[in-house]
């Protein structure tokens, strides 16, 4: 092939190869450019939220902010405004229609007179129940049981205690001898129960009448949840170790659906539609060292979709569908403050973030607009999420690698149009017999010239061997001369098959290799 | 943040050793010079068997090729650079890209692949760089022209001009220890072998020789630390020997009886070392101090072993 095609041939395959790559990125999808931001919309300041809710709580149809910390109990309206707020000792709060109004009322459980139960509906307290056998408040729920709602309160020692509408206790059980960490509705053939798990690992579905339908102990625990994952009816509880044990159960029986473990400690657990499937619920899981994960559960097998970090303790998961496209981001804060989108591929996006830890996020309609509502250490703030992407950027890979082609292609024309470097070894031979026969003759004087200066000591070893090959070598060279121009030659020389380097016929032993040769 | 500023470091450092990588190709330099401070030359190698006129078309043919070959690679030299900034433009793309908030490789890695591209076209340009040739290409060349009338009709100059280097390892001609056990190596480099057959009958033989000495590097013990010292190999100097032999044709001359030259003569840079005409052939040897010896001295000597034939009364 001719030197001046070889570049060409080399710049086309390149080419090809590049822009193969480019085509692949391209159309893959793999390639964008986008990206998610935030404008505080209003801030107001608030204490270590420790639950936080946007909920309609008036009945107007429009949704409030339900803020509950470790002293107070407040709900703002759509543009931050303090609707109504009270103080109490160590409340622990859930949300439900407690008097049948069809509002959403919120169910206070706290330190009064003994150990209480408030309704506050539409902003007017009602005392519900008062020296409540049952201890220091730890986590309360309102459970529709199919029998009717029951408020299930549970004490930071295990005991659980549960009331009727009317604050009448029905039933109480014991689920291990520590602090609750999980207390969620649970269906079971599509009617509800309730789980419940402890610090201390022990997990117990009820029913309604407070039997255990199964209990099961695995390692102490930081967060349980329950979800119905595949809409069969039958819910998934779902645990976080303190060692990083992540389970999931099926709430029928207790059986393991799937477990793994995450190498730390798990601090959340919550579902996000990721994959814009309504058939499986996806389920993002938070660690205590920042870690993510995210698994999607089809009912029978979990598998895990992908990881991703943030820099402390992530405290809270929420899922929000940014970017309109029917797949819900992970909107995921941390420890130190920041605020971070996980899209649906893993992709991670930072938003502005906080000067104290996150405590919770929540998502919602506040004053007709959606926001994301997030609570830190001393304020909450209500943010707008936009999402900015370029249309087309997809396809710059193949803007690219078109250029790369490009260029070369201009390499390899200026590279085939340098002419190659000239043999340094030439030899300017006439081609007549008689200066062939001279050039011979010259060569043998040489060879004998070399020959005499080895015996006389004047040239030894390799320099003669290098000499001596080199003028052999021109001897070749020369009986070839003779045979291309016809004339008659007695061939003195041949190559050593081993190496290459010219010998006199007649020796049986290569000078330069060592190779016994047969000539 | 730190794994950024480590990656954007690295990045820039990797960039300065290109862009000064392809300086360097751009700024054509003067040939470096090799061991022991000796400009290094083109390593040609001659084999002659033709006539003058002949040889000096083809020495002046090389010339001008490999002079061709540098010219086309000199009119290119700064493309390297340019397609290398185009490679710093595209990375820049994704700079802009990232100061309006989006994340982006596709430019930076496009600028990577010129980069490369620059790196292998700079590489390629530098294969057609050649170094200048020796001076004694052009003593030859002087040489042959002056000897071209000379020359037997049909008849063709023949040996070789090796110009591959004086002190290969394949030119040790020997070796030898000292007593502190250093090695010492002999070069003989026959730079220039030449034979030719004359117009008045005789033949001329012509052999310049360079013979140079070079201690190896030796490991030595500090006798102060302790520590064992590579010392560098040591240039002991070189010398440049001339052969000339004349076979007389006797019908035509005959050897003076009362020679003109002597032993310890100097002809321009040589000095005559050895000489004699026994049995109608002059064999002159000459040395040189010196590592370059021009043309016109060669020609002086082959002319003062000229000046001892006296031509027979016809």
């Amino acid at each position: 092939m001719s030197k001046k095609i070889i570049p060409f041939v080399v710049a086309i395959v390149l080419s090809c190869l590049v822009m193969a790559v480019a085509g692949v990125f391209s159309f893959s999808g793999l390639i964008t450019a986008e990206k998610f931001g935030d404008r505080l919309v209003w801030s107001q300041p608030y204490n270590t939220a420790e639950s936080m809710k946007v909920i309609d709580l008036t009945g107007d149809g429009q949704d409030e902010l339900f803020l509950q910390n470790t002293d107070n109990v407040s709900v703002l309206d759509g543009a931050g405004n303090s609707l109504w707020s009270f103080g109490y000792s160590s409340p622990k709060t859930t949300l439900g229609d407690v008097n049948k109004d069809g509002i959403e009322d919120i169910v206070v459980y706290y330190v009064g007179i003994g150990m209480s139960v408030d309704v506050i509906s539409q902003g007017q307290v009602q005392p519900l129940a008062q020296a409540l056998d049952v201890g220091f408040p730890s986590r309360v729920a309102v459970i529709r049981f199919t029998s009717g709602p029951q408020i299930v309160l549970g004490d930071n020692t295990g005991g659980v205690l549960s009331l009727g509408l009317d604050g009448q206790p029905r039933w109480n059980a014991t689920v291990g001898s520590e602090e609750m960490r999980g207390m969620d509705d649970a269906l079971i053939g599509g009617q509800p129960n309730v789980v419940i798990a402890t610090h201390d690992g022990s997990i117990g579905v009820y029913d309604a009448q407070g039997n255990a339908i199964w209990t099961h102990s695995q390692e102490q625990l930081r967060r349980m949840r329950a979800f119905d994952l595949n809409g069969d009816g039958n819910s998934e509880v779902i645990t976080g170790g303190e060692y990083g044990a992540f389970f999931i159960y099926s709430a029928v029986d207790g059986s393991v659906l799937f477990d793994k473990s995450l190498g730390q400690p798990i601090s959340e657990i919550r579902t996000v539609e990721l994959n814009g499937d309504p058939s499986s619920r996806e389920v993002v899981v938070g660690g205590k060292e920042g870690g993510v994960w995210a698994f999607s559960f089809d009912g029978t097998a979990a598998r895990q979709l992908w990881t991703g970090s943030l820099s402390d303790k992530v405290t809270e998961i929420a899922g929000l569908d940014i970017d309109q496209d029917g797949k819900e981001e992970a909107v995921l804060g941390d420890d130190s403050g920041q605020v971070a989108i996980f899209s649906a591929d893993g992709s991670r996006h930072n938003l502005s973030s906080h000067s104290t830890g996150i405590t919770r996020i929540d998502i919602g309609k506040l004053g007709g607009d959606r926001y994301v509502v997030i609570a830190d250490g001393s304020q909450v703030s209500t943010n707008k999420v936009n999402f900015n992407s370029i249309p087309g950027f997809q396809f710059t890979p193949l803007l690219v690698g078109l250029i790369l082609s490009g260029v070369m292609l201009v390499i390899a024309a200026i590279l085939a149009s340098i002419p190659p470097k000239p043999e340094m070894k030439v030899s300017f031979q006439d081609k007549s017999r008689e200066s062939l026969e001279a050039e011979r003759r010259m060569l043998k004087e040489s060879i004998a010239d070399v020959e005499r200066l080895r015996k006389s000591g004047e040239m030894t070893g390799e320099a003669y061997l290098a000499r001596l090959k080199r003028l052999r070598a021109d001897l070749a060279e020369n009986e070839t001369a003779f045979k291309t121009a016809g004339f008659q030659i007695r061939v003195e020389t041949f190559k050593c098959p081993n190496c290459g380097g010219t010998l006199e016929l007649g020796m049986d032993k290569c000078e330069y290799c060592g190779q016994v040769t047969l000539s | 943040m730190e794994i950024l500023l480590c990656g954007g470091g690295i990045f820039v450092i990797v960039m300065l050793v290109i862009f000064f990588y392809l300086l360097n190709t751009a700024r054509k330099k003067a040939p470096a010079a090799g061991a022991f401070g000796k400009k290094n030359f083109a390593p040609v190698y001659i084999s002659l068997a033709d006539k003058p006129m002949s040889i000096l078309q083809g020495m002046n043919r090389l010339k001008a090729e490999v002079q061709r070959t540098e010219t086309a690679g000199d009119k290119w030299r700064w493309i390297p650079m340019l397609i290398f900034f185009a490679g710093i433009g595209l990375a820049l793309v994704d700079v802009l890209l990232l100061l309006l908030g989006y994340f982006s490789l596709v430019f930076t890695a496009g600028g990577v692949v010129l980069w490369i591209a620059a790196i292998v076209m700079a590489r390629s340009i530098r294969r057609s760089d050649s170094l200048d040739f020796s001076p004694r290409y052009d003593n030859l060349k002087h040489i042959l022209y002056t000897l071209r009338d000379d020359l037997r009709p049909g008849s063709t100059f023949l040996g070789h001009l090796d110009l591959t280097g004086s002190m290969l390892p394949t030119k040790v001609a020997r070796s030898a220890k000292d007593t502190q056990n250093r090695t010492t190596n002999y070069y003989r480099d026959e730079w220039l072998a030449l034979k030719a057959k004359l117009y008045d009958g005789n033949v001329l033989r012509v052999s310049a020789v360079q013979k140079s000495k070079k201690r190896a590097s030796y490991t030595k013990r500090s006798r102060i630390s302790g520590k064992y010292k590579l010392k560098p190999e040591k240039f002991k100097g070189s010398e440049q020997d001339l052969k000339v032999r004349i076979v007389v044709n006797p019908e035509l001359y005959q050897i003076g009886t009362k020679p003109a030259l002597r032993r310890g003569q100097n002809v321009g840079k040589y000095t005559i070392t050895d000489f004699s005409t026994e049995g109608g052939i002059i064999n002159l040897t000459a040395s040189s101090p010196f590592e370059e010896v021009d043309h016109e001295h060669i020609l002086n000597v082959i002319h003062s072993a000229y000046s001892l034939l006296e031509r027979k009364a016809a």
